[in-house]
């Protein structure tokens, strides 16, 4: 069950711990901005009827940089002690790109083998 | 005693409640393992989407360009956004020991998801109306099997949070129940990072 190892924390310590956690919340709040202006920015170049060949690949750059703010800082990856998290991750990527990869090769591109 | 721990003071709370204890660290670790599996689920979704997402019958199905409608997407893209950031607030609030905020903010997710549910729900009657079913062809099989199971998904991480709130509500926030929240939002954010990939690749892709 549930025990705390914590030795109470002095003002100074809380304080500072405090401060950190709102820093932490402000660079959340800005990377969130900043998912709802990669949305827009997706969802207007679809709606303006640019060149898709032009717009295929930022579209899927912008969700790619949207889910590493996502990974990142809402999900806290950036702070220690994620290092088992990423590798999971990387392995999951792994699998996941190579999928998608098979998937468009062995449907679209390439001939039976 | 199991309920020794409960509602510690600020100064004995400490820096990361939701992995100060051996079962809080082991959940942190173990759901991770569960997220990098949930990728490979959904990126064999996504494949099986991609492969048969023009694959219909006949020339009178229709298709992804037809169907979808960008302002509902977009809706539902800014509902379960917002709904991440404010299951961050309250991970902010259950660091800083804030029951009550904490609990507020659970509650707020909760409701910005269920306003996605509503629209999903919303857009499969009427893509059925249309004649786009899971049984009318490979693309409406891949598109309902990807965004279904999303959807349930986000059912399952709706329940999570709404039990957590309501078994929670009296028993409060300990380093015990902090690692529960923790893992609860780490679902949730996960959910949103799948949807960026569906609004990009099914909805924004499909329309163009």
């Amino acid at each position: 069950m549930a025990e705390i190892k914590q030795e109470p924390m002095s003002k100074k310590k809380l304080e500072y711990v405090r401060r950190e956690r709102t820093k932490e919340m402000r660079q959340q709040v800005v990377s969130f901005g900043l998912m709802i202006f990669f949305t827009f920015i997706a969802f207007g170049m679809v709606a303006m009827d640019i060149d898709a060949s032009f717009v295929i690949p930022v579209v899927i750059g912008l969700a790619f940089v949207q889910v590493i703010l996502q990974f990142f800082y809402f999900m806290h990856m950036k702070d220690k002690g994620h290092e088992f998290a990423k590798l999971f991750m990387m392995t999951g990527m792994f699998f996941a790109l190579s999928f998608i990869v098979t998937f468009i090769y062995i449907v679209w591109i390439g001939s039976p083998i | 005693m199991a309920h020794m721990e409960y509602n510690v003071p600020s100064e004995r709370w400490p820096a990361h409640p939701e992995t100060a204890t051996m079962e809080g660290k082991n959940k942190f670790v173990g759901f991770w393992i569960f997220l990098a599996g949930e990728t490979a689920l959904f990126a064999s979704l996504f494949a099986t989407y991609l492969a048969l997402k023009d694959s219909v019958p006949s020339d009178d199905h229709l298709l992804a360009a037809d169907l979808f409608a960008l302002p509902l997407a977009f809706v539902m893209t800014m509902f379960l956004l917002t709904s991440s950031l404010t299951s961050v607030y309250a991970v902010y609030h259950m660091r800083n020991n804030n029951f009550a905020k904490m609990q507020l903010w659970l509650g707020i997710t909760v409701l910005l998801g269920l306003g996605f549910l509503a629209l999903e729900i919303y857009e499969f009657i009427e893509y059925t109306h249309l004649g786009h079913t899971f049984r009318s062809s490979a693309f409406g099989s891949a598109f309902y099997f990807l965004l279904g199971t999303h959807g349930f998904h986000v059912v399952i991480g709706l329940v999570w949070i709404t039990l957590l709130i309501i078994r929670n509500a009296k028993r409060g926030l300990s380093v015990y129940t902090a690692a529960k929240v923790n893992t609860a939002a780490l679902y949730w954010h996960f959910i949103d990072v799948v949807w960026v990939f569906i609004f990009t690749i099914v909805y924004l892709l499909g329309v163009l």
